[in-house]
């Protein structure tokens, strides 16, 4: 069983495993960590911190998420580059996902670099947002994106980014299961496609809840589902 | 619909046009620029897009009054069988043997035709293109079931019934480049395409054909190979000869993953 493969054969393949581990893993926690901003100020600040004090954090950033995302991100783009875009000739659905999946990609390279720089290194400050990183600054990390989601544009931006991110992943993990060959027979790729489908919408509704709830308390949910605390409301009412 | 007589009645056009319209893109030969002749042809109850340009060969004037070299393009069945006659026409690849110009005018509800050549293959000339890229992915692959010799084997293995309609469908492959022409990943030499994956499958699918399983398996992890596919599906949306097309790739992928990938967890 001597087989060898190629460079691009190896590149290829590490380019689809990095999109689901890490990447799509991450892309999952980080909504869910997102999700607790639901809670009030205190249960996200608390969160940021945990994600703070976790073991090991920069080695886990650098392997688990720059790393990857820097590989993933710079040949999905020569990958997209190599596309000869035939749409309007061939305007089948299954095209028009596969120039999806390059439009949203090559968006994301853009607003995961904006969203880095910014939240991650304290950049752009210029354009009125603040210079404070949220990175080793956890108890103000609820009130700095507050800030931030006080520009209207800027919640556009965000909407549009978990949107492409959820679209990005979700069709992501289709393509993942065919083309490692885990998915193979037409009825049991349609069955795929609607479940990508579900977890892409879900995704998209837990992030898009996660960015209102740093504009009203519980986001777009009706109260009763949130925990509103005594001491999360506290905080809430001292923002600055 | 007359079914009685099993023929299924084509569509035509209630009130066809007097003459319809040839857009035909062109070329001295592999090397010089493309240009654009349009002809006017008259219009004759089931012409064919072959029909058509036969007329233009008697009659090579264009509309604008030039005399000109009559266009060249290939042929050979005229049944859509053998896949030589493949061109663009109005921006779709298709035979022209088989694209009847009623099917087109209604389709684009207009009385221009354009033609073009395929744009992934060597141009040689007007219509013309080298397939030749094709047969070179076939032999890369190994796409044949090897023969100790001229002596009389006997009898084959006996297939089950599943795996010959499977190999059934992939043996109808005609070499004529729709696939390879739709695909948005597919130009020249950076990936063999879906055309040679269904022939890995169709031999790799053989009792015999498989003991070089692994060497078209190998051919299809090259640098070109299999890991380019970018599942747009357009390969087996357009093949004329409804090759599972898709299903190859997918099989295919399933093999490469399971021998080539972690194939080594097996030592
Ligand atoms: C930041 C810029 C990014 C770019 C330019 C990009 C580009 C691409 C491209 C072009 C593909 C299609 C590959 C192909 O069809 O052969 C792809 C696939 C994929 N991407 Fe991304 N991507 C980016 C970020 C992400 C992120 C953040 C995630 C995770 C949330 C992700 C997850 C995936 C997955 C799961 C696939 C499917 C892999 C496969 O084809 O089997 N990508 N990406
Ligand atoms: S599915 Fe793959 S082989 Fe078929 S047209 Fe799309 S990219 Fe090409
Ligand atoms: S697979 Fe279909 S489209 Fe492709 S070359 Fe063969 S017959 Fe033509
Ligand atoms: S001439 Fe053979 S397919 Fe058209």
């Amino acid at each position: 069983m001597a087989i060898k493969f190629s460079r691009t054969f190896l590149l290829r393949k590490l380019h689809q495993i990095t999109g689901i581990v890490p990447l799509g893993a991450f892309f999952f926690v980080h909504m869910f960590t997102n999700a607790k901003a639901m809670n009030g100020a205190k249960v996200f600040n608390d969160a940021v911190a945990d994600i703070h004090h976790l073991p090991f954090l920069l080695l886990i950033e650098i392997f688990g998420i720059f790393l990857p995302l820097l590989y993933h991100s710079v040949y999905g783009i020569i990958i997209s580059a190599e596309a000869k875009v035939n749409v309007v000739s061939y305007g089948f659905g299954r095209n028009w996902l596969y120039l999806f999946q390059r439009i949203t990609g090559i968006f994301l390279f853009v607003f995961i670099l904006f969203h880095l720089l910014h939240l991650r290194f304290g950049l752009f400050a210029g354009i009125g947002l603040t210079d404070i990183a949220v990175a080793g600054n956890a108890s103000m990390a609820y009130e700095i994106i507050a800030l931030d989601f006080q520009s209207v544009g800027i919640v556009i931006f965000y909407i549009l980014g978990v949107g492409a991110t959820a679209w990005h992943l979700g069709y992501g993990i289709f393509l993942f299961v065919v083309d490692w060959g885990i998915v193979v027979g037409e009825k049991a790729q349609k069955a795929a496609l609607y479940a990508s489908a579900f977890i892409a919408i879900s995704l998209f509704g837990l992030g898009t809840n996660a960015i209102f709830s740093f504009i009203r308390p519980c986001g777009l949910m009706p109260s009763v589902l949130c925990e509103q605390t005594e001491k999360g409301k506290a905080v809430e009412s001292e923002k600055f | 619909m007359s079914e009685s007589n099993g023929h299924l009645q084509k569509k035509m056009l209630s009130n066809p046009p007097e003459t319809i319209k040839v857009r035909i893109k062109r070329r001295e030969n592999l090397k010089s620029d493309q240009y654009t002749d349009t002809f006017e042809v008259p219009y004759r109850r089931n012409l064919n897009v072959i029909s058509v340009l036969m007329h233009i060969r008697k009659n090579p004037n264009t509309t604008d009054g030039r005399d000109v070299t009559p266009p060249v393009w290939d042929m050979n069945c005229l049944e859509q069988v053998c896949g030589i006659c493949t061109m663009v026409i109005n921006g779709h690849v298709m035979q022209s043997c088989s694209a009847l110009v009623d099917d087109l005018l209604l389709e684009s509800g207009d009385n221009t035709i354009s033609l073009e050549p395929m744009s992934k293959f060597p141009n040689v000339r007007d219509l013309k293109v080298d397939r030749t890229p094709m047969f070179d992915h076939l032999k890369k692959v190994h796409a044949w079931v090897e023969l100790d010799g001229s002596h009389d084997l006997g009898a084959g293995p006996a297939m089950p019934q599943e795996t010959q309609q499977e190999r059934y469908a992939y043996s109808r492959c005609m070499t004529c480049g729709c696939c390879l022409e739709a695909c948005p990943q597919y130009d020249g030499d950076n990936y063999i395409g879906p055309q040679a994956i269904a022939q890995v499958r169709l031999f790799n699918m053989h009792p015999t054909g498989e003991m070089n399983r692994e060497d078209r398996l190998e051919a299809l992890m090259d640098d070109d190979g299999i890991a380019n596919c970018g599942n747009s599906q357009n390969c087996v949306q357009v093949c004329p000869m409804g090759l599972p097309l898709t299903r190859a790739i997918y099989e295919t992928n399933r093999e490469v993953t399971v021998h080539g990938l972690f194939g080594w967890l097996r030592k």
